[in-house]
């Protein structure tokens, strides 16, 4: 998108060439497929009751029933319906990777407007920060994090935005630098406005293509993040249905073939991250094309 | 030439101390007494003392910090809370062991993806070009975990071929290990395959479509020798950075997939630490991998400067 001036009729042009990319990302058969499998998933976690045909933690039906049609998924270990789990355990994934994503992009919009926009030492020292933190697989701090901080839903979000605070940063204080040169920028300067107002009124608008890549494409990176925590052990503790930790907690009986209980909340996370990842492909290649 | 060394090795110096200072910070963000949390409350009082003692725990955080810097660089990183031997007895050998398994992984990746993306970039929006491009997003979207878990139970639980554990036991040879290291490798690689594939196909179209890819073609150059001579060799710089920059991902990855093999890696023993509050194991292993990532990403660069002269002139000015 190219920059606009602040007059009626660069708005009206912004605003059609939005409705125009919004009719692009739609017709998209990938977006369409993955909106579809994420709107099931919202479904089962909003209402699991509906959906799922025992309770999740009711242990009184037989133990390690393989698939069939008592219970299509099969028993667990303890007598659990494993599908009712699964319907049940979308819930735990679904708050805390999108709260996640959405606070990391927040903030590194925040700190790549001021990295880009302000320059000089700011900019100098928090490139570095940002390399620093990018040496580190985002797993591996989880755990760090969580081994001090003890585990909590709260932590692990905090730790996931703290993460990608500075993957955002960096994209969006490239869009900026390609932004602060244009004539707008110098006129709301030569207008007398505020550094605050420039960045945040003037600038922000112009990348929120960029920007709205990166958050559909941390969304995707959340839910993976988010689940491997809860596999390695920084999820909600034990009896929860959430994938994660039922993979973790089953994984072990696999030797023994009773592979229903890992296998299909495995599937199930399997399928919420391909459906983000194909939305977050599909807006991509529509915004970074225009 | 040196002078870009120079910067390269100087600013990473730079972020090493950054590095070192963030796991100190994140370590020490609560403060409490680190023996009494290993011994537990009914430890006596002198024992406390004393292991605090041993372990450095009871001097200043302003020297203890000075102390975690040193470590970074000169590679010691203290000894154990629990076990009490040193870290890097402990982190090592585990590395040596999920080194073995990357490599394999990179050994059975890197060709197929590499020879998929050139692939599909010559086949540019046909049906198999959609098709690479699609399953190389949806496999590289799966946490390794996942992928681990689904060929374990497809591969050596249902079709008996492969182990479930991954540790070979003493004594087997190199042939014999790759029988139990196969499986995990192969789940690292399927989520590994997308990221590469689609790399080099972007490097690949782009370079197709470059000036100097349509005077090769005019003067009439045969397409091998376009694509050997002209667009391969300009295709790869990207291609190359993504390889070494994901050697920090596969080591985040493979901590999963240790764990659902129970092999006896870094992953594992991360795990194990964090199991058994063992923040010494746990910090040296965490910076071990940030000095991996960072060295990889360093000799990344330099390789591309030595292929692209204008690089390496351009960032020494």
């Amino acid at each position: 998108m190219s920059a606009t001036q602040p007059t009626t009729s660069g708005l009206s042009e912004r605003k059609q060439a939005r409705r125009e990319n919004w009719r692009l990302i739609v017709r998209r058969p990938a977006f369409i497929v993955g909106v579809a499998i994420v709107l099931f998933w919202v479904i089962c976690a909003l209402f699991p009751d509906f959906i799922a045909p025992h309770h999740p933690l009711d242990y009184r039906t037989g133990k390690h029933l393989p698939p069939g049609w008592g219970h299509l998924f099969g028993t667990d270990s303890t007598g659990r319906d494993v599908l009712s789990r699964v319907v049940a355990g979308a819930r735990d994934v679904l708050r805390i990777a999108p709260a996640a994503a959405i606070l990391g992009v927040f903030f590194g919009v925040i700190l790549g407007l001021l990295q880009g926009y302000l320059g000089g030492w700011v900019d100098l020292l928090a490139s570095r920060i940002v390399e620093a933190f990018l040496s580190l697989p985002v797993v591996l701090v989880g755990l760090l994090a969580i081994t001090t901080l003890g585990r909590s839903n709260v932590v692990v979000i905090g730790v996931v935005a703290v993460l990608f605070t500075p993957i955002v940063a960096r994209t969006v204080r490239a869009a900026v630098l390609a932004e602060r040169e244009l004539d707008y920028v110098t006129s709301a300067k030569l207008r007398g406005e505020s550094k605050a107002f420039i960045m945040f009124r003037e600038i922000l608008p112009n990348v929120s293509g960029p920007i709205i890549v990166e958050l559909t494409v941390r969304m995707g990176y959340a839910v993976f993040t988010v689940a491997t925590l809860s596999f390695l052990g920084a999820g909600p503790p034990p009896p929860s249905p959430d994938w994660g930790v039922q993979v973790s907690d089953t994984y072990n009986n696999l030797i023994a073939d009773f592979w229903w209980p890992t296998f299909f909340p495995a599937m199930a996370i399997a399928s919420l991250v391909i459906a983000v990842s194909l939305i977050a492909d599909s807006v991509q290649s529509v915004l970074e094309a225009s | 030439m040196k002078r870009f060394i120079l910067k390269r090795v100087a600013s990473m110096v730079v972020t090493l101390w950054l590095l070192s200072t963030i796991v100190f910070m994140v370590v020490n963000v609560l403060p409490g007494n680190v023996a009494r949390k290993v011994l537990g409350g009914q430890a006596l009082e002198e024992d406390v003392i004393r292991l605090n003692a041993r372990l450095g725990t009871d001097k200043p955080l302003l020297e203890q910090y000075w102390t975690s810097i040193r470590r970074i660089f000169t590679l010691s990183f203290g000894d154990s809370y629990k076990s009490q031997v040193p870290v890097s007895d402990i982190i090592f050998p585990a590395l040596g062991r999920s080194a073995k398994l990357a490599l394999l992984a990179f050994i059975i990746t890197i060709p197929l993806s590499i020879a998929a993306g050139i692939y599909a970039a010559r086949r540019q929006d046909k049906p198999i070009d959609r098709a690479i491009v699609t399953v190389g997003l949806s496999t590289s979207a799966i946490p390794e975990f996942v992928t681990a878990t689904v060929l374990l139970v497809v591969f050596a639980v249902k079709l008996n071929l492969g182990k479930v554990y991954a540790n070979p036991p003493d004594g087997v040879g190199l042939f014999g290990q790759l029988e139990y290291l196969l499986l995990p490798a192969l789940a690292m690689s399927i989520a590994y395959f997308g990221y590469i594939a689609r790399m080099t196909r972007a490097g690949v179209i782009g370079a197709l479509h470059a000036d100097f890819t349509r005077t090769a073609v005019m003067k009439g150059l045969s397409q091998g020798q376009v694509m050997r001579r002209h667009v391969l060799r300009n295709a790869m710089a990207p291609t190359i950075v993504v390889i070494s920059t994901s050697v920090g991902y596969l080591i985040g990855g493979i901590v999963g997939v240790e764990k659902v093999f129970n092999y006896a890696g870094l992953g594992q023993t991360m795990l194990d630490a964090v199991n058994k509050s063992d923040i010494p194991v746990l910090q040296g292993a965490v910076l071990l991998v940030g000095i991996i990532y960072m060295v990889s990403t360093l000799l990344a660069d330099l390789f591309i400067a030595y292929l692209n002269p204008r690089v390496r002139l351009e960032k020494s000015r």
